[in-house]
Formats: structure tokens, sequence, C-alpha cells
């Protein structure tokens, strides 16, 4: 035989008993929804963070103050390696920089927190001095406006861009950002049905045209600024621009108290000479400093240190998914052992008629198997879905579900029905007719 | 047709032994109708097992259209069953999921018979034995005749020599009763082989023969 036979059988045999086929297949379902769901929350999560660490380009080079420490295997250990020390790294350090051969340009930035008033709105602000280039290497695009010339910058114009929950907030479209420990407000976006939501519990009407601050003056310390620009929301963790204020790095310079350097990024002119560069920048810098207090980073370092990160994720995601498939798989052997003594009778009459032991076995190791794929294929769809819907309405972070994981979750029904499926199939198949006939 | 030389059968019950079947001799010829009869524990149920190939003896032989029943493997018992005995039980044994009609079609789903039109064949059974219009029923919706019918025409579908039926009639009423037994009847009219084991003479005297057994052995 025939094991197209047996098939048809078994989905015969599911069909006809379909009750106890729904309940006994909650659990796969429920397995396979939280396989599917788990693994897109660790693919999200590893991909929200490459994306937000590995923003580097890969021709590009980042300069941080202190120093990352090399980890037991060699890498640049981004856990526990990084001292914490105090920035000396200076715009001069930049300049400096930029004369290495083949460094295509230098983004310095600033970093302070400083309190931007607009007319009776107030609100702390992450006041951020760079270059013109400030925008293409923060991936920072703009909603209305337009960002600060290279001319601006030399000149020291009083010119800001604004990042969106900033403008939001002295606008007073939004409640002022919820201020953290460092008192700098959340990275957080609010959609357009919650704003909507807001204005009607404050009783108020949302119009249709939305004020704007582009060409307004803000104060921020005692000097006056001009906004020429508002960024679209950009809600990244650790490197939002959401709460920015972004001057001209002269200005800032010439303005306030800022003095030492967050960071600074580095262009290659290719990637063929990042490694040179690399060094270059390397000995650039150490030439101002008395101690090696800063630490020079490539894409691959953190994008490795990232690896070893989610490496923790992959490993815990896979001992999870163990156990919910083992338990799965055992619920569904459970059922149908006692699926194979509920059917007894049946076993007899199918093979007092002419059913073979090898036909039973087939047959009931057919339905284990079904019972487990479709279980699978819905636990799948469920979790598809839930993963559509979370991207749609919750804007935390996205939740991504890669091909490979709906082709593991799906094979690994395969394995749970084949693994599971043997036992009650044996079970059933060794029955004798004459004793199953006469079972009550 | 069938023919059984001392053929033994014990049960083995804990660490006490039970006897049931001792040095049975018995020939059935080709179209003969027989009645088996015995008091309850008397081994016709045993016997009725070993002659459908349900069960096997402990000694003895076992030759079924001159073959050596009892030296075939189980999966040859398997397809000796399924080709050429067909089984109705007391309790109907339908089951209890599937439709009359997919009851009736089951033994041509393991059928080594290659019947071509095996959905016409169950159709002309159901219309033979009066269930044409309740082919779609589930075995619950029907009265013990009409599953009685079922059976029969079950065990009739791929057209077997034998016909071995354990008490037909056992849960049946009077009326009923009647009709199974006509349906066995032109059964055995046709040629098939019928061994019925019963505890009613009036099942009994519609056989050509009747056999007693008696503890185990023929009387």
């Amino acid at each position: 035989m025939r094991l197209g036979n047996a098939l048809k059988l078994a989905c015969f045999g599911l069909w006809a008993n379909k009750f106890r086929v729904l309940s006994a297949m909650m659990g796969i379902v429920i397995g396979l929804f939280a396989v599917i769901v788990l693994i897109a929350i660790a693919v999200g999560v590893k991909d929200t963070l490459l994306k937000q660490m590995g923003s580097l380009g890969a021709e590009q080079i980042l300069v941080m103050p202190g120093r990352v420490l090399d980890s037991a295997n060699g890498q640049k250990d981004f856990l526990s390696g990084i001292t914490s020390v105090p920035s000396t790294l200076t715009y001069e350090d930049a300049k400096a920089v930029e004369a290495v051969p083949n460094v295509k340009s230098v983004i310095p930035q600033l970093e302070t927190v400083s309190k931007a008033v607009y007319e009776e709105q107030n609100v702390q602000a992450v006041l951020v001095g760079s270059t013109h280039q400030y925008s293409r290497v923060q991936h920072a695009d703009l909603a209305e406006g337009r960002f600060f010339t290279e001319e601006e910058q030399q000149s020291k114009k009083n010119v800001i861009v604004l990042g969106s929950n900033i403008h939001d907030a002295l606008l007073g479209k939004a409640a002022e950002p919820q201020s953290g420990s460092t008192g700098i407000p959340a990275p957080q976006e609010k959609t357009w049905w919650q704003r909507a939501l807001d204005s009607l519990m404050a009783g108020t009407v949302v119009s249709a045209e939305e004020k704007t601050l582009v060409g307004q003056k803000l104060t921020i310390g005692e000097k006056e600024y001009t906004v020429i620009g508002v960024l679209k929301p950009n809600a990244t963790l650790g490197s939002s621009t959401d709460n920015n204020v972004i001057m001209p790095i002269e200005t800032a310079l010439a303005n306030t108290d800022m003095k030492y350097l967050n960071k600074m990024i580095v262009e290659a002119n290719s990637t063929e000479v990042i490694d040179e560069v690399d060094g270059a920048v390397f000995s650039a810098i150490k030439q101002n400093h008395k101690e090696i207090d800063f630490s020079v980073v490539k894409q691959d370092q953190m994008l490795g240190a990232i690896d070893n990160v989610t490496v923790i994720l992959q490993v815990m995601l896979l001992g999870i998914t163990a156990v919910a498939l083992f338990i799965s798989g055992t619920g569904i052997m459970n059922v149908m052992v006692m699926s194979v003594r509920e059917r007894t009778r049946e076993i007899g009459i199918r093979k007092a008629i002419g059913a073979t032991t090898f036909e039973i076995m087939a047959q009931f190791f057919f339905e284990t198997l079904l019972l487990c794929v479709i279980g699978g294929l819905f636990g799948t769809g469920l979790g598809y879905a839930f993963i559509e819907l979370w991207n749609q309405y919750i804007e935390a972070f996205t939740l991504t579900l890669p091909l490979w994981a709906i082709q593991l979750a799906l094979g690994s029904t395969v394995v749970i029905g084949g693994l599971f499926g043997i036992y009650p199939a044996l079970k059933a198949a060794r029955m004798k007719p004459s004793h199953a006939l006469r079972f009550e | 047709m069938i023919t059984l030389r001392r053929v033994q059968k014990a049960f083995q019950t804990g660490s006490s032994r039970q006897d049931i079947l001792h040095s049975v001799d018995l020939r059935i010829d080709p179209g003969e109708y027989v009645a088996i009869m015995g008091k309850s524990g008397s081994g016709k149920s045993t016997l009725l097992n070993i002659l459908g190939a349900l069960d096997s003896a402990d000694s003895g032989e076992y030759i079924l259209a001159g073959k050596p029943v009892h030296k075939m493997r189980q999966s040859k018992r398997t397809a000796l069953r399924n080709t050429e005995i067909g089984f109705v039980f007391q309790q109907f044994q339908l089951i209890p999921n599937l439709s009359v009609y997919q009851n009736v079609l089951l033994p041509l789903t393991y059928g080594r018979k290659k019947l071509g039109r095996k959905k016409a064949r169950v159709l002309q059974l159901l219309e033979e034995v009066g269930l044409a219009d309740k082919k779609k029923q589930k075995p619950s919706r029907l009265s013990g005749g009409e599953k009685q019918r079922a059976a029969i025409a079950r065990a009739l579908v791929n057209e077997p020599s034998i016909l071995l039926a354990d008490e037909p009639t056992g849960s049946l009423d009077e009326a009923t009763t009647e009709t199974i037994l006509q349906l066995f009847d032109r059964v055995h009219q046709q040629g098939t082989t019928i061994v019925v084991i019963t505890h009613d003479q009036e099942v009994a005297d519609r056989a050509q023969r009747v056999i007693h057994l008696k503890d185990g052995a023929l009387a």
C-alpha cells in the first residue's frame, strides 16, 4: 500500500473526530504562535540594534571618548569594556583628522542639555552642535524647512533645526516630553490619533492646517536663534534626533560653554582604504593627546559587538522554542494515545475487514502528522497576523519575521508530528483484531 | 471449502490455563449454510474467530479453499479476511463517525480486489439491503435492523466466499430478525457459504446443518 490511501484515511479520521482534533491542535497552535512571535521579537530587536548601533556605514569610522578594551576573543568589548572618562576630544582633533589622507569628511558633534523657550512654552532639549553634514550622517530627514548650510556654519549664524518632539512641545501640540533621569525628553512620538485623542480630551479641535515654528525665533540660554527646519520623527533607541536642537558647531562653540566632542564620525573615501584611514585617524588624534583616552571604531567592530549581544538572545530563544515544541509534541502524543484507546473497536473492525498492520500504523501516524502540520499552519498564521497587527499599531519597535522562521516553524511541526506520532501509531498497529473487537 | 483438523485453543489467565477448544474437526462444503449452537462459554466465538482468521489455533490445521491458514503469516491472513471472508457481528461493529456509505465502502478501501466501480458496487448493495436512502446517515441515526443490514452490506461488498455471522440477530426484535434471515437466505442462494453462530433455534432452523458445540468440542 498505498501511502496515499493511508493519507486519505487519516484525513477522514481527522475529519470524523474534528472536535477532538481541535482540542489536540490547540497545544501546537499556541506553541507555534509563541515560536513565531518570539523569533520575530528576537530578530526585531537584533535589527533595531543593528539599525541604531550599526547605522555607521562601512566606509565610516566612529571616534568616541574613553577607551574600548578588547575582550578575550580580541574583539572590542562594547558591553563591559568601555571605560567611562570625560571627553577630551576637541574640534581641533576633528580639524587634524580632516587633514588625514583619504578622509572624505569629518562630522564632529557637541552635546549638552539646555532649555529652549518659545513664547510661553519652554522645554528641555538636547543641544547639538555639528556640521552641515549632520542630517545626512544621522539619517535625519527634514519634515519642513531646510538644514543649515556650510556658509551658515562657517559664519556662526544663529540658526537651528528642531527635532520633532521639541517642535511639537514648543507649539503645545503635545505635553512636554517626560523627563528621564538625565532630564532629557523621552524619544517618543505621538501618532495622529493619539494627538487627536489628546486634543479631544482637552476640549480642543485639531486643525487641519497645523502651525509651524519654521521662521520663528527661540531663546536658548541668553541667545536668540531662528528656526530654519524641523526634522521628521526618528524614534530610534540611543540615537534619536526627536529631542534635539541642532545648530552649527561654530555657533555652539561661540555661544555655549560646550568644548569637548561627544563623538566624531569620519568618512573615508572608500571601504578599500578604511583600515589605512583607521590607523591614520588614531595617530592624528593621538598627537594631540597625552594618553589614549579615546577610541576609534569601525563598522565591523560595532557589528561584531551587536552579534555578541544577539547570540545570547538567540540561545535563549532556541531554548524556549525547544521547550514549547516539546510540550506541544507531548500534548499531541497524549491525545493521540487517548484517541487510539477510544478507537480500539474501530481499529479492530478495520483489521477484521482487511486493514494491514502497516495500514493502521500509517493511518494513525499520518493523523498525528497532519494534526501537527495543520496546527503548525494555524499557529504560524496567527503569529503572522499578530506581527502584522503589532507593526501596524505598536510603534515601540518593529517585529521582523524572516522567511527562515516560517520554514523552521513548519519544519519543526513535521519533525514533532513524525517523532510523537510513532508511539500512538505502533500502539494502534499492534492490537489484535479479536481483542480489539471485544473492547468495551 | 473449510476444513478444521484437531484444532485446539486455550487462553492463559494469570497462572491458570483455560482450554476453550479441544481437538475440533470440522468440514464445511462450498455454498453450505451452517449454524453453530452452544451455551455461553462453549467456545463458539473462539471457533468463529479462528474460522475468520482473526485468531489462530494453538495447534491443528485450518484449510480454507485449499490454503493452509494455520501456516499463514499475519499479512496473508489479513489479505484472506479482506478477500474471502465477510463478518457480521451481534453489535453490528459499524464505525460511528463514518456514514453508512463510508462504512460499506471500507473493505474496498483496503481491498486487494480490483473492483473497477467501487462506488456503484456500494450503491447496488445498499439498494439490495434497502438502505439506499440512508447512505449519508451516521450509524447512530439507524435502527438496530438497519444497522445490521448496513453491516451485512459491508460484509458482502468484497464478494466474499464465506459469510461469518456471530449472533447476527441477538440484538434484534422478531420482525427485524426475519428480515435479516431473509437477507441471509438470499445471500446463500447466490452461492455464498454461511456460518452462523446463534443461541436462537429459529435462526438455526434456517441453516442446512446445525453443529452443536459443548465444552469446546463438537457434540
